[in-house]
């Protein structure tokens, strides 16, 4: 919403400055978004060049004589456009000036002094016009301000209004509410009704509607208009907030709309029909609106119409064809209320945003309409002559009567600030609400007609602060109670977090950097990775953004990408973050992404990432969440994003705690400046939170007596899960036996195709004693035979 | 028998063995069991008790003498030995280690970090919500009517799957749904921060389609305004780490809280850069109010009993202005780069 200063004077009675107001106005919450005020500019005048030379050490440059009324200065210029004789804005020694940022100093300029400046439209930030220096074409007298002689006496505000203050879309409702604080006393209105309404209007009105979208409508006929130009004034109003002015009735109603927030129109009442109906548009009905376009409309608009022919897009825009022109001669004003409900869903489903549409959703004064009427029926017969009718109408146009009772202490309980009744009523009255009955506890307060936002008493309580000023809130702290403290530390939630937070401070000691990427897929990740189909954004702003993620592993490619062109080669990187496997079903997970390539540093490195220096990582991030990744249960993973034979999965029971492996070729066919990529998918929401959490978990026998040594091999078959036997093997005696570490794996073809190698050493290590050789043999056989039944191993030698 | 000849004769061997081998046989030699010195030693016991004390004890000297002599030529040789075996195990050390990045956490991560540190040490426990949510928590239930003008304040991302109610799901703009969540599960007195993921479909430097924002709730019986506006300033203090903290709190609209506020904190700008705390310009740094009652009787919370305060803080506009990042989309584009430069090492996280 944007006013001139001056604009709001017609309204409001105050001698308080530009920032002032626009203090008050912030402070009332109709926030400042700007305010261009230019009076700090008087410091600046008009000054005349009386003569001039060139500079004798600068082509460019001239030394002028400049007459600023009361003393002549050397000012030296360079601008293209210096003549003898021109008039311009001079600024003197020590003044700051605007565009530039910097403070005026007198010196001198390639040896010539210089003790001021001839100010371009860019230095006084009025454009980025820098061409040459300000030339007036008035003839001011050298010494008047610049405001004056620029015209930048009128600031224009521009203020931010929420959706709850429709009544604030008008100069009026602005100049009422600042009143209320104090800013100002608020003008009666000033214009004469028109008492002399001689004849019936020949066009009536029908409201016709299902829906209830139209309640009341009103209107005059003006007969033998004489439509041109609006007055110096009118237009300058308009001008003032950047708005064109068309013709007088144009004019009048679009000054209407922001002076008082009253939306209204005017119809060219020789190009209509004499019965106009207020009715729902038929099923692709078409209409060219003011804006020029053409619009198709659906069942549920309202129109006002002719007959078949829609005339206007109710509470939204009019139509082209019975606008009013220079030409118009007979005028129909049309004022109405229209729900504001219906006027928001046709003006979002034919997305038009119009100053009437921005009005009617928000919600008109009732007690506006018969006004508004009144003051357009004034302009219009002042301006533009003529005869006006009686009045037609349709509808009926409800009483605004809306009741609140109101406790005061309700004041004083929301806000922890004791306020004096008598204190509240003022308020409550500066703000024109009535109070109706009052005692010292409690009162019955009648909302003003324009305030349909305040329905309850909690809307009092915010009325009466908003004017008593936030300011005036005291603050205090309430501090945590042992209670809040107890939840905190029982709070899964909380110990969540502080997992998370584990999880990445190990993930960032392994040389692993955190990225977050977008909650979404491209399409083409989508069609790759096979999300949910129904995840599709419906108004998405690009194909990039098109689904939800069903995986972070796409976007961590992407990102893996955008870091090798930037000269990355070996790029390691996680997010912790959530996926969507349907719209009621969303994890956080932790995924994981290292992306090699061939290494050429011998020295360094002497060997690649693979599968199972991913195994291991995972293994450790496993171990940072105080579980042992051996105690799940692995098998190959089905998921179409690996590489089907390097890839695993680890269960808990039913629940998948860990996929990781190489990322599927055809997936990096997408991404084919990538080498190697292994992925690592944690999905740590699925491990009981509770052993996550706690500290030192694990216990590791210590014991002082000599531990003991042996290597098996065996002859497995080839799917042999090696995790089993690992468990078997532990589990034969548990206190004796204190690590089982598998260290070689042999797959040759002289073993057969069914077969594989497998080699591992048993620490064994008693708590109580050196174990005696017998005992470790006894040991040692126990291992080979129990071994060999269960999995069908052949031992090797 | 000349003692000091053998002497002689035995340190001349010593001195001349190069290397361990050659000095073991000069051991052998000399202190074997067949060697000089034992069978002298051996051939006191022929002589007289006399004859025998003189000689024994300088034979004795001479055995101490010797096997002092060859421990330390032992000594000189081993070292000898490693050291010149040192010299063929010479590494380039000037071979410059391949370039890395230092690996760090996101900067949201610390901020995420610090919001729940500072507001658990006020009694707050952290809760949850989905980011894909049903139009009842996102908007209904927080007094956000449909047609209302509130709904376009917030560009909303809709899901083609609809709920129950045949509305179309919706990327939930905001964490306030949380709140609702919370109340519906929970009796009071709550006392809440929701972290996470929002969305609304706007993208330039300072919006972007993906953001985080913190909700905050606390209801109780008595809980108001002035609670509301110390919780909010002690956090901005403590989160900026700015003690003298200049801040505005003024009158705006939510549907969901009344009275609402937004609060804003002074700034200047000094060499070019942000500095926050005094100044008169203003920076909106939270959106926040008591819960409106409407609100928390769609949540079956009694009013006459109950009151509170709730708030939402834009995760990453607070942390743009503690670190002076300037591009929002920077945050979500995967670049190391960026990290490593804006990042936190694990010391500092």
């Amino acid at each position: 919403m944007k006013f001139s200063y001056s604009w709001l004077c017609d309204h409001l009675e105050t001698d308080k400055s530009a920032s002032e107001i626009g203090e008050a106005l912030t402070n009332l919450g109709l926030e400042l978004e700007s305010l261009t005020d230019y009076s700090e500019y008087s410091k600046f005048v008009v000054a005349t060049i009386k003569d001039f030379r060139k500079h004798p050490n600068a082509d460019r440059l001239n030394i002028c004589k400049v007459d600023d009324g009361t003393n002549t200065y050397q000012v030296i210029c360079g601008a293209n456009n210096v003549k003898k004789g021109l008039k311009g804005i001079f600024a003197k020694d020590g003044m700051y000036i605007p565009g530039t940022q910097i403070i005026l100093k007198k010196g001198k300029i390639r040896g010539e002094i210089s003790e001021g400046m001839l100010l371009s439209e860019r230095e006084l930030n009025l454009s980025d016009d820098h061409e040459g220096i300000i030339e007036l074409l008035d003839d001011f007298q050298n010494g008047t301000s610049a405001v004056e002689a620029l015209k930048l006496n009128d600031p224009i505000f521009e203020i931010g209004i929420t959706p709850n203050r429709g009544d604030c879309l008008g100069v009026r409702g602005v100049a009422r509410d600042l009143s209320a604080k104090g800013v100002g006393e608020l003008k009666p209105m000033n214009f004469k009704k028109i008492t002399q309404k001689e004849f019936a209007s020949p066009i009536i009105w029908n409201i016709n509607n299902d829906d209830n979208s139209c309640e009341y409508v009103v209107s005059r006929y003006f007969k033998n208009v004489n439509n041109s130009k609006s007055p110096e004034w009118l237009q300058k109003k308009l001008i003032s907030l950047g708005l064109r002015p068309i013709n007088a009735l144009v004019d009048i109603t679009n000054y209407i709309t922001i002076d008082l927030g009253r939306p209204l129109h005017v119809f060219d009442a020789d190009k209509i029909g004499k019965k106009l109906d207020m009715r729902l548009s038929n099923a692709n009905e078409r209409i060219l609106a003011l804006d020029n376009k053409e619009y198709t409309l659906d069942k549920n608009t309202t129109v006002i119409a002719d007959g078949d022919n829609a005339l206007a897009i109710a509470g939204i825009i009019g139509g082209d064809y019975s606008g009013c022109t220079d030409d118009t001669k007979n005028v129909f004003l049309e004022v109405a209320l229209f729900n504001p409900n219906s006027v928001a869903q046709t003006g979002r489903t034919l997305g038009i945003n119009s100053d009437a549409r921005y009005r009617f959703e928000r919600g008109l004064d009732k007690n506006m309409v018969i006004e508004g009427l009144e003051y357009a029926s004034y302009l219009i017969n002042k301006i533009c002559g003529g005869l006006v009718s009686k009045n037609i109408e349709a509808g009926k146009l409800d009483n605004f009567e809306h009741k609140i009772n109101y406790n005061f202490d309700y004041f004083n309980k929301t806000i922890g600030l004791e306020l004096d009744p008598q204190k509240q009523i003022k308020i409550l009255e500066d703000l024109k609400f009535q109070i109706n009955k009052s005692n010292e506890k409690e009162c019955e307060v009648l909302v003003p007609s324009w305030r349909n936002d305040v329905k309850n008493k909690i809307d009092i309580v915010e009325e009466i602060i908003r004017i008593y000023g936030y300011e005036n809130i005291k603050q205090s702290v309430p501090s945590a109670s042992i209670d809040e403290i107890d939840k905190i530390d029982n709070s899964s939630t909380n110990k969540k977090f502080k997992s998370i937070k584990k999880l990445k401070k190990t993930l960032i000691s392994n040389g692993i950097s955190e990225v977050i990427t977008f909650s979404f897929h491209s399409i083409r990740a989508q069609e790759i990775l096979k999300g949910d189909k129904s995840l599709k954004i419906s108004n998405a702003i690009s194909d990039d953004q098109s689904y939800m993620r069903n995986s972070m592993i796409f976007n961590h490619l992407e990102s893996a990408e955008l870091n090798f062109k930037k000269g990355f080669k070996n790029i390691q990187l996680f997010e912790i973050g959530p996926i969507y496997n349907s719209s009621q079903s969303q994890e956080n997970i932790l995924s994981l992404l290292i992306s090699t390539e061939e290494n050429i540093n011998s020295i360094y490195k002497s060997e690649e990432f693979n599968f199972y220096s991913l195994t291991e990582l995972t293994s450790i991030l496993i171990s940072s969440l105080n579980f042992d990744i051996k105690q799940f249960n692995i098998s190959r993973s089905t998921s179409n994003t690996y590489h089907p034979g390097q890839s695993a999965e680890l269960f808990m029971g039913k629940k998948l705690i860990a996929r990781y492996g190489k990322v599927h070729p055809l997936i990096m066919e997408e991404f084919s400046k990538l080498k190697n990529c292994y992925a690592i998918e944690l999905f740590f929401e699925n491990l009981p939170i509770d052993s996550i959490s706690r500290a030192n978990k694990i216990n590791i026998l210590d014991s002082q007596f000599q531990f003991s040594e042996k290597d098996f091999s065996f002859l497995f078959e080839k799917e042999q899960n090696l995790y089993e036997v690992q468990r078997y093997v532990k589990g034969l005696d548990k206190n004796l036996i204190k690590n089982v570490e598998f260290f070689d794996l042999y797959v040759a073809k002289d073993l057969g195709d069914d077969s594989k190698s497998v080699t591992f050493r048993v620490t064994i290590q008693s708590k109580e004693k050196t174990l005696e050789e017998k005992d470790l043999e006894q040991l040692h056989k126990n291992i080979l035979e129990k071994v060999s039944n269960k999995f069908k191993a052949k031992i090797r030698s | 028998m000349d003692i000091k000849k053998v002497l002689n004769e035995v340190t001349k061997e010593i001195e001349q063995s190069s290397s361990q081998q050659k000095l073991q046989n000069v051991k052998v030699a000399y202190l074997g069991k067949k060697g000089k010195i034992t069978e002298l030693l051996k051939s006191l016991k022929d002589l007289s008790l006399e004859e025998r004390k003189s000689s024994g004890s300088k034979l004795n000297y001479l055995r101490i003498e010797v096997d002092n002599l060859i421990k330390n030529k032992f000594n000189d040789l081993k070292i000898e030995e490693i050291n010149s075996k040192l010299k063929n195990e010479y590494l380039d050390i000037s071979f410059p280690p391949p370039n890395s990045i230092a690996s760090k956490a996101h900067p949201i991560s610390k901020t995420f970090d610090e919001v729940i540190t500072i507001f658990g040490s006020m009694g707050y426990s952290v809760a949850e919500g989905p980011d894909i949510e049903t139009d009842f928590f996102n908007f209904s239930a927080l007094n956000i009517p449909e047609n209302h003008p509130a709904r376009e304040m917030q560009d909303t991302f809709y899901i083609d799957d609809k709920d129950k109610e045949g509305k179309p799901y919706v990327l939930r703009t905001h964490t306030s749904p949380v709140q609702i969540r919370t109340l519906l599960n929970q009796k009071p007195p709550v006392k809440i921060i929701a972290p996470g993921r929002t969305y609304r479909c706007d993208s330039d430097s300072t919006h972007s389609p993906m953001f985080h924002q913190v909700e905050g709730l606390f209801i109780n019986e008595n809980a108001n305004m002035g609670d509301l506006k110390g919780t909010l300033i002690e956090f901005c203090k403590q989160f900026f780490n700015v003690q003298n903290l200049k801040v505005r709190f003024r009158p705006s609209y939510f549907p969901f809280t009344e009275p609402s506020a937004e609060m804003d904190i002074a700034y200047e700008i000094v060499n070019n850069k942000i500095q926050l705390g005094q100044g008169d310009r203003w920076l909106e740094i939270l959106g926040c109010g008591m819960v409106n009652p409407i609100v928390l009787e769609n949540c079956n919370v009694d009013t006459n009993i109950y009151q509170g305060f709730a708030f939402g803080v834009g995760l990453d506009r607070i942390t743009m202005l503690k670190y002076g990042l300037t591009d929002i989309r920077s945050f979500f584009s995967g670049n190391l780069n960026w990290i490593a430069s804006n990042g936190f090492t694990i010391g500092d996280f």
